[in-house]
């Protein structure tokens, strides 16, 4: 059982994700934007964190570049989601240090898959 | 001199107003809110239900999908725009539960039933629910809907006509772009952008068309849709068609397609004595396209009196790779004082940096 963090601020996403996860044995914890992961982090690090690339206020990609400049989460796997329409994004996602990055729409099962094999990859 | 009485007054009407609208505004958002906590109220026992089925192995959906029909109508009614937001949201397994779960409910008939709604809401609504479920059989219906009295229900249309996928959409789209109901091009081409290959016959119909508009579209969507097939009639647009701008899409769409079949109306494009748009669009194209053969007749421009063709002339040889950037530097080595070699240090400098642009860039509209 891993623990996950997710951010995304549309509440239908964040539910599936939450829901998909949890049911997979992990633990999730699901908070609506960048700021409240930063916060949700400093309570306690997770094994994985995924974020919505576009949020309000403090996107994904800040998070992700701040979770790589500080020593205790520079290794913290990061998993981006972001949508067809912005797959532009997902370079930048990679230069701010993620690790995978999962597209809108996206099956459940997918999803699932790739947390379990970033997990994995981070395990080794 | 204005009374003060009269100032007075005016003010305190203002003021009247103002307070006036702020409290409508306040009532509106309050009663927007009361009536989606009440619907979250409502959808909330059998929102696990929807997480369950999207989430579920395909054994265990059937049993799911089975409880979600039964699912009262005002709860179902309160759970349903989640459904239709999920439908956009998920793929695969998930999104055909979805579908599967419409239909139990006969909910996509009643989105065909509610097309006709006296309503622009529900119409609206239900263009949106049979695009997502891309619902083949409503095309007809959402094809009328493209001539719809209000605009918010046009736009719904032609973007369900777009997720649908049926190619038989495609000249009632290109219809829907002129006329006193006309739908923004913008949302006509994402739409056919998003038919893919299915549309081409009927797109390259659409160059034949008398609108100017309709043929610019349709030349669009052929090169962003990659069709090398319909190349000829690309090729045709740019040679023959009477309207600038359908040869600039023309041009740009040749780039996009990279096919060899281009290179010579592309260079007939940009030879001096035309408009100056299609000029650096067709230059800016050839770059795109990459043939060494296009070196020659692209280095003979760089002295162009126009400094816009000039200059992208230049960052289209800069583009060729080493036989383009060649005759760059012999145009700095062989004409020193020139305004050609003046472009080609340009680029060249700006290359050494890596700030070359290389997007050609030409707004015309129609």
């Amino acid at each position: 059982m891993a623990r996950v963090l997710v951010a995304d601020d549309d509440a239908d996403i964040r539910d599936l994700v939450a829901f998909k996860l949890t049911q997979s044995g992990h633990q999730v914890t699901a908070v609506e934007d960048g700021m409240a992961a930063l916060r949700a982090l400093r309570e306690g690090p997770p094994d994985l964190v995924l974020l919505d690339i576009r949020m309000p206020g403090m996107s994904g990609l800040d998070v992700c570049r701040e979770l790589r400049a500080a020593q205790e989460t520079a290794s913290l796997p990061v998993i981006l989601i972001t949508a067809r329409s912005q797959e532009g994004d997902v370079e930048l996602g990679f230069s701010a240090g993620a690790d995978d990055y999962i597209v809108k729409p996206f099956s459940p099962r997918e999803l699932s898959s790739r947390v379990n094999a970033v997990l994995s990859r981070a395990e080794r | 001199m204005i009374p003060l009485d009269f100032i007075t007054g005016a003010l305190l009407y203002l003021l009247a107003v103002g307070l006036a609208l702020s409290l409508l505004v306040t009532v509106i958002r309050g009663a927007r809110t009361l009536r989606r906590r009440r619907r979250e109220r409502v959808a909330a026992p059998v929102r696990g239900l929807l997480l369950e089925l999207l989430c579920a192995p395909e054994e265990e959906q059937g049993e799911l999908l089975e409880r979600m029909a039964r699912i009262d109508r005002r709860t179902w009614t309160a759970l349903e725009p989640t459904v239709a937001a999920m439908l956009g949201k998920v793929s695969g397994r998930a999104r055909t539960a979805l579908v599967r779960l419409y239909e139990m409910r006969g909910s996509a008939a009643q989105a065909v039933a509610d097309l006709g709604s006296r309503s622009a809401v529900r119409r609206g609504r239900a263009a949106q629910v049979l695009g997502q479920l891309r619902h083949r059989p409503a095309t007809p219906s959402l094809c009328r809907l493209l001539d719809d009295r209000d605009r918010e229900v046009r736009l719904a249309a032609a973007r369900a006509l777009g997720r649908t996928g049926d190619p038989a959409a495609v000249p009632h789209l290109l219809r829907s772009l002129h006329g006193p109901r006309a739908v923004s091009p913008k949302i006509v081409t994402a739409a056919l952008t998003s038919l893919g290959a299915d549309a081409w016959h009927r797109l390259a119909a659409g160059l034949q068309d008398p609108a100017p508009l309709v043929r610019a579209v349709a030349v669009e969507v052929l090169g962003v849709t990659g069709a090398i097939a319909r190349t000829p009639d690309i090729v045709r647009a740019l040679r023959e068609d009477p309207e600038t701008e359908v040869r600039i899409r023309a041009a740009r769409a040749l780039g996009r397609l990279g096919m060899p079949d281009g290179l010579e109306p592309l260079l007939a494009a940009i030879r001096p004595g035309q408009p100056a748009a299609p000029r650096i669009v067709a230059a800016g194209a050839l770059g795109s396209l990459g043939a060494e053969a296009a070196t020659g007749p692209l280095a003979a421009l760089l002295g162009d009196p126009d400094p816009h063709v000039a200059g992208t002339v230049a960052r289209a040889l800069l583009r060729l790779g080493p036989p383009g950037e060649a005759a760059l530097r012999g145009a700095v080595r062989d004409r020193p004082d020139t305004r050609a070699a003046a472009q080609a240090r340009a680029v060249l400098a700006e290359a050494a940096v890596g700030g070359t642009r290389h997007d050609v860039l030409v707004e015309v509209s129609l």
